[in-house]
């Protein structure tokens, strides 16, 4: 425990680790701020708070179950095999050591944005930040169940589990989707109450219903049954896994590539045949496939719905129609969200196959760019068509506020799309270090959280221009005069997309020649 | 076929000299050996000879084009397989040598036919359609090999090509070396197995500590380090770097 302990706690991971919280903390209050803006427009409030909470705690608990089922329920690196396994240490003691500190910072760190977030809807239902505290610290009793329940879950693989592990983790996952999914069922008029009361057999329902019930000072009936429940539920899987702990257990565990690429079936269908094709579709051809047979394509997929319910939660709550600039900032932190598909392009030791080739390493960046950030930009396109049209049809009458929103739709692609361009010259600068491997993952944790920093520095003065467009655009029609509307209007969008079109070029050049120059590979 | 000249090569690492002012010619044709021991800038020099590294200054010629000036000319004419290839774990094996041949410029209809040969030839034919990340070590080697030569080049650059092999596999890489030398193909092999060097090169230069300390062929080397006319080359080359010391020179 002392050597993970002071593997992870080193200066540089703790200063790290300070500049991520104060970030998440950033992000969880403009989350809840926007959430509740969303639930006084529909009209629902701790209801949906309660649904909303219960949702978002099972995607948490089927993600677990998940790296449960595929061996990662106790995290460990190839030093612990190396050195911890090797040892005379016996497996329960490692077991235990494993998940006390995994635990422990779990507690440690989420505590902070938990609280933040819990304060923010204690503020809202004007309700004491003492009830914050204890419904964070009931939502942290659930994570903790969380990851004890994946723990078990990777030791009972040896149990027989093993083979019919997908069968299991499949029926595990369907169930805790539907019991979770049922209190969207309150939704529906005249549905029964008790209904949703079936939620709470589970511990993210549980752990909603108590840290709701508390933050919103609504009077929860059965809440210190609830709060038994859920140290039932704690207790429970503890008691599972240390009596699971008692074999060796080793073998179970799964220790993650440095590529992070896993495939599940060996033998596939050739998919690349090269004939009549250019040497560009073969190389955006082979990024596809990579992609399609990594956990890559479930990342992006997630991506893109993560991205449009976010624009259309957004566009309900009502905050584009009170400035179309606040249209563009909601983009650019999308398209950072996004560049993180454009930052996943990682050929590391694999450049020898590039660089020793005839191949131009600017125009290899920019097809890379097509084929792995073009397919977002195509899902996202209709989706701010959807959110634009009632926008600018509302703003007929306001031609000021008209021209805002002409330029702020395009806009808001370009933006994302600059930023994913950012995403690849950071990719291009820092993901393609081999060095990286040999740095702890303190000191990776801690240049990731650097390099995110500068890049979303990178990233705002880059797009910058483009918001400052729309801002000076009421502005500008209100001098020249309603007259000049569509000559604005075209002339406006147009440097728009020069820009956007210079500045991606830009920094795709400069992605290829950062690319050129490694000297690391 | 091409003969590459390297002039007053030299190379940096912030302070740390890897290649200091290295010069070396080797013939059209020729099989040359590179021996040091690790840490002596062996692999330093291939990566700057086949463009993956930039020198700090001096000169790489191959026939008429400069590694520098001429990037892309000058790689279509190498092959080159590094110490540890890594390959794209992702692809299937025909696909990771479709992609390797196509960015190389083989044409559509040679490509499948030196494909089929190549994978025939190593054994690999049912692994076709395997992904490369499900493939042993020594069948990777093989996929490596294979796409080192897809586009038949004139110079072959290969660092440490049987590091970490079994028996079986080593016996067809050097049979492999074997057939693309007699090719008439310049081969610069980079190798701690000094049975190979022997084996298959004309001349072997011994590099130490970023500099060459001695080259030529065996007969040659032997007096360079004044050991027996009949010494193996393992003692020759100790004999030939043992004064070095353990730091590499710095600035």
């Amino acid at each position: 425990m002392r050597y993970w302990v002071k593997g992870r706690f080193t200066k540089g991971a703790i200063l790290g680790l300070v500049i991520g919280e104060a970030f998440s903390v950033v992000f969880i209050l403009f989350g809840s701020s926007t959430y509740l803006s969303f639930s006084n427009r529909v009209g629902l409030s701790t209801g949906l708070s309660e649904v909303a909470l219960t949702i978002l705690l099972a995607l948490f608990l089927v993600g677990l179950i998940q790296s449960g089922f595929n061996g990662s329920g106790l995290p460990v690196s190839s030093s612990d095999v190396d050195y911890v396994f090797t040892s005379p240490v016996p497996p329960r003691e490692v077991f235990a050591a494993k998940l006390l500190l995994n635990s422990l910072t779990t507690v440690l760190f989420g505590f902070p944005p938990i609280f933040v977030l819990y304060l923010r809807f204690s503020a809202y239902y004007h309700t004491s930040w003492s009830s914050a505290v204890l419904a964070g610290l009931a939502t942290l009793v659930f994570l903790v169940i969380g990851l004890l329940l994946s723990a078990d879950i990777t030791l009972s693989l040896g149990h027989g589990l093993g083979e019919r592990k997908k069968l299991w983790r499949n029926i595990f996952i369907i169930l805790v989707i539907a019991v979770s999914l049922l209190p969207i069922t309150l939704l529906i008029p005249g549905i029964p109450v008790e209904v949703a009361e079936v939620t709470r057999v589970l511990p993210n329902g549980l752990a909603a219903a108590v840290s709701v019930g508390l933050v919103s000072g609504t009077p929860v009936g059965l809440a210190y049954l609830a709060d038994l429940l859920l140290f039932a539920w704690l207790g429970g899987v503890l008691v599972l896994g240390v009596r699971m702990s008692r074999g060796h257990f080793y073998d179970l565990l799964e220790v993650p590539s440095a590529s992070g690429e896993k495939f599940d079936q060996p033998n596939q269908v050739s998919r690349l045949n090269p004939k009549g094709k250019s040497i560009w579709s073969i190389v955006r051809l082979k990024e596809k496939i990579m992609i399609s047979r990594t956990r890559e394509a479930r990342a992006q997929f997630i991506s893109a719905v993560f991205l449009s319910a976010f624009m259309i939660i957004y566009a309900l709550s009502g905050s584009f129609q009170s400035s179309p600039t606040s249209f563009l900032f909601i983009l650019f932190i999308i398209g950072s969200f996004g560049s993180g598909t454009a930052s996943r392009w990682i050929e590391k030791e694999r450049l020898w196959i590039l660089k020793s080739s005839p191949l131009s390493m600017r125009r290899y960046v920019k097809e890379v760019y097509r084929a792995r950030v073009a397919p977002l930009l195509l899902y996202l396109s209709p989706v701010t068509v959807a959110v634009g049209v009632p926008l600018i049809l509302g703003g007929l009458s306001q031609p000021s506020f008209l021209l805002g929103v002409i330029l702020a739709l395009p806009g808001a692609l370009e933006i994302a799309s600059i930023t994913m361009a950012g995403g690849m010259y950071f990719a291009s600068k820092y993901g393609q270090s081999s060095a990286d491997d040999i740095l702890s993952s303190q000191q990776q944790e801690l240049a990731d959280i650097r390099r995110f920093l500068f890049q979303t520095i990178i990233n705002l003065v880059m797009v910058s221009p483009l918001i400052l467009l729309v801002f000076v655009s009421e502005t500008l029609v209100t001098i020249l005069g309603p007259g000049y509307l569509p000559i604005l209007a075209v002339g406006m969008v147009s440097v728009s997309i020069l820009f956007t079109s210079l500045s991606i070029n830009f920094l795709l050049n400069k992605a290829g020649d950062a690319v050129s120059k490694r000297e690391d590979v | 076929m091409v003969e590459i000249s390297i002039q007053n090569l030299t190379k940096h690492y912030a302070t740390l000299v890897a290649l200091d002012n290295i010069s070396l010619k080797i013939d059209s044709g020729e099989v040359f050996g590179l021996l040091g021991p690790n840490g002596a800038g062996k692999s330093t020099l291939l990566k700057i000879l086949v463009g993956i590294l930039r020198p700090t200054s001096g000169t790489i010629r191959l026939g008429e084009y400069d590694i520098v000036a001429d990037p892309e000319k000058a790689k279509k004419l190498i092959g080159y397989l590094p110490e540890n290839p890594s390959l794209y774990a992702g692809l299937t094996t025909l696909e990771f040598l479709q992609f390797v041949g196509k960015i190389r410029g083989v044409q559509d209809d040679l490509l499948d036919h030196e494909i089929s040969g190549s994978l025939k030839s190593f054994g690999l034919d049912e692994k076709r359609n395997s992904l490369v990340g499900s493939l042993s070590k020594g069948m990777k080697q093989k996929v490596a090999l294979i796409a080192t030569s897809l586009h038949s080049p004139e110079v072959l650059v290969l660092d440490e090509p049987l590091t970490a092999l079994d028996p079986k596999t080593r016996v067809s890489v050097k049979d492999w070396i074997g057939g693309q030398t007699k090719r008439g193909v310049t081969t610069i092999l980079s190798t701690h197995d000094l049975d190979v060097a022997q084996t298959h090169a004309g001349r072997i230069a011994i590099i130490d500590h970023g500099k060459i300390v001695a080259v030529g062929d065996v007969e040659s080397l032997r007096r360079l380090a004044n050991t027996a006319s009949d010494a193996r080359l393992e003692d020759v080359f100790l004999r030939l770097t043992e004064e070095k010391g353990e730091e590499p020179a710095r600035h």
